[in-house]
């Protein structure tokens, strides 16, 4: 079959790679219909989340026909049409069972390596190192999904593939960072960042009763389109004072929430930048983190602060003091796509969230690269190149 | 770049290299086994989400056990409290050996390895974990190492360490999700070399962990 492989740091290609095969009783193989680029497949094509080895297939965020089911598979039936969370999880650990599914305890057969940069392992995730249990990626014919009836999701009738393929990843992380924000109506909330994720998380904390919606990006297009899909209000970070426009549009409180969907590889003006950038390629720090500070010294006292972009080593200059003083809360994670991809179907089909914007680049899988580097250098408007194998 | 950034940044390498340097220092000495009488000492746990009757049961499924051990080692029961566990060491040329069990009590082993590479012997106890999160299985694991290891501090990578930890995360997914994850050969655009020296990787994170 033809899949997206990584070949070195910033180097993709298309290769001829064997079929997937059902290796244990849980596994479901799954025809590709759709499956997107995302933002912390930059991080990893780029070098920064470490153990990619060449040859690894690409791809976590998609959806597809089910071909094949183990003998232990009960949920589903080949023809099914699915959604397939990113995060692999055993369903049987304490972690499985209290919902925390990027925390399965079962799921990364290659733990050592996060074992020792973070304590303990996380999940493993599909298409995302081998630091993340070296699991073959969506962006090809087929792929193997462990533990099938805990991590694929029939899709309801009627939803475009290009729409659905985001309930994998995208809606989810949206969802989790809004749902750390603890809101009960009437909230401020503030998002850097304007990409898919950023932009689900905008519309997810609408639903979960915030009266103002503040995007943080300098994209004029990702804003615009913000603006208008979601309804948010907008800063442009590399045309004004981030923490002044916030502290006015508020009226001196600060939002009430601050959701990061930025991740590892922020931008930004100024000297702070450069600093970062020399530090971060002479790896004397593996993660830039200029957003996650913005959104700390601007949260309101006792507010919370939601991490969801992707981090995964050291930074420094991490205004400790401020978070403490300021007695914020600091919520953070990968997302537990499980515990929320029903209730995000249910909304999709109720047109509650409609995530089919972000698809816009549908590109055939040959077009892999060429995908990655208009999605990298948000070129022609893309938020998300969606690849059809 | 001025010379003062330099300086200052090639002070900061200097001080976190140190730095890193002492930690893992201090780990690897951390990380000794304890030594008793001739024996090297390790003692490891894990903590698997279900009450202790079920993970009791696993022990004495034959048909799971079997299934867990399929490929690597065979289980011959000699009578009430005794079994005989033949084991090849695939990664070690199909190296065999056998081991005694005995059950001691209600949630109480112990083993000893009657012909082997290394002289070994264990004892495992199950305790219920706080909070009702299940049963935490708590092994210890003593072994004797050859004088040519030890002179070249061979010890330091104590296998049998690594082996009981790799067994433990084993038996806690048979128990928890009834298979251990496995993404060898799954796809990907390597070539025969290339998946090869992966696979050198795989095993390098695939056994012990938390060092
Ligand atoms: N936690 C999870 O489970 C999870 C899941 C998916 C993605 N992610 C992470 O979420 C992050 C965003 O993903 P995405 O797919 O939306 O990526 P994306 O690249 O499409 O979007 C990132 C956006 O951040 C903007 N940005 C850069 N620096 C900024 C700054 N200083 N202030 C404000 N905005 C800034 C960029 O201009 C871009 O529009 C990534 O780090 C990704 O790894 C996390
Ligand atoms: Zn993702
Ligand atoms: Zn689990």
């Amino acid at each position: 079959m033809r899949a997206l492989c990584w070949e070195g740091v910033g180097k993709l290609a298309v290769r001829d790679v064997p079929e997937p095969q059902v290796r244990a009783d849980g596994d479901i193989i799954v025809r590709v219909r759709a499956s997107s680029v995302c933002g912390s497949d930059l991080h990893l094509i780029n070098g920064y989340l470490p153990a990619m080895r060449e040859g690894d297939i690409l791809g976590h965020e998609f959806m597809g026909e089910v071909v094949e089911t183990g003998p232990g598979v009960r949920r589903h039936r080949v023809g099914d049409r699915v959604v397939v969370g990113s995060v692999v999880a055993c369903g049987g650990c304490w972690y499985c069972r209290t919902e925390q599914y990027s925390l399965c305890d079962n799921s990364n057969p290659q733990p050592v390596f996060t074992e020792k940069l973070w304590g303990h392992s996380p999940a493993g995730i599909l298409g995302y190192s081998h630091a993340a249990g070296g699991y073959s990626g969506s962006h090809a014919e087929y792929i193997r999904v462990p533990f099938g009836d805990v991590g694929a999701f029939p899709v309801p009738d009627g939803v475009p593939d290009d729409s659905v393929v985001f309930a994998s990843d995208a809606m989810p992380t949206g969802w989790m960072a809004a749902d750390f924000c603890g809101l009960t109506g009437g909230e401020v909330v503030a998002v850097w960042g304007a990409g898919g994720v950023g932009q689900m998380a905008a519309r997810s904390a609408q639903l979960l009763g915030a009266e103002r919606v503040i995007m943080i990006d300098r994209f004029p297009d990702r804003l615009a389109t913000a603006a208008d899909r979601v309804g948010v209000e907008t800063i442009n970070y590399a045309e004004t004072d981030v923490l002044e426009a916030l502290r006015e549009l508020t009226a001196g409180r600060g939002p009430d929430a601050c959701i990061e969907a930025v991740g590892m590889e922020s931008h930004d003006v100024g000297a702070a930048y450069g600093y970062d950038r020399v530090k971060q390629s002479a790896r004397l720090q593996t993660d830039r983190p200029t957003s996650v500070r913005q959104a700390i010294m601007a949260c309101r006292k006792g507010g919370t602060v939601s991490i969801v972009g992707v981090y995964a080593g050291l930074i420094d200059k991490f205004p400790l003091g401020a978070a403490m003083n300021k007695a914020l809360v600091l919520r953070m994670g990968q997302m537990h796509a499980q515990r929320y991809i029903p209730m995000l179907l249910d909304r999709l089909a109720a047109g509650e969230i409609d995530p089919g914007y972000l698809a816009t680049h549908p590109l055939p899988l040959e077009q892999g690269a060429e995908g990655y580097e208009l999605f990298e250098k948000k070129q022609d408007g893309c938020l998300r190149s969606v690849l059809h194998p | 770049m001025t010379n003062g950034t330099r300086w200052a940044l090639l002070g900061v390498t200097a001080a976190t290299a140190v730095g890193v340097g002492r930690t893992v220092a201090r780990r690897r000495h951390r990380h000794q086994p304890e030594r008793q009488n001739g024996w090297y000492v390790v003692r490891r746990g894990v903590t698997v989400d279900r009450p202790r009757d079920a993970v009791i049961g696993f022990w004495t499924d034959r048909e799971r056990l079997d299934q867990a051990l399929v490929g690597w080692a065979v289980l011959e029961q000699l009578d009430d409290q005794r079994w005989r566990c033949v084991a090849r060491d695939p990664s070690d040329g199909g190296t065999e050996w056998r081991a005694e069990i005995t059950v001691d009590g209600p949630g109480t082993l112990r083993w000893r390895v009657e012909d082997g590479p290394v002289p070994q012997e264990g004892r495992v106890e199950l305790a219920d974990a706080p909070q009702g999160r299940g049963t935490e299985i708590r092994a210890e694991l003593r072994y004797r190492s050859g004088p040519l290891r030890r002179a070249f501090g061979l010890v330091t990578s104590h296998e049998p360490d690594l082996a009981l930890r790799d067994t433990l995360r084993r038996v806690k997914a048979l128990i928890e999700c009834g298979q251990v994850i496995d993404t060898r050969r799954d796809p990907s655009g390597r070539s025969p070399a290339q998946e090869k020296a992966t696979d050198k990787v795989r095993e390098k994170l695939m056994t012990g962990g938390r060092a």
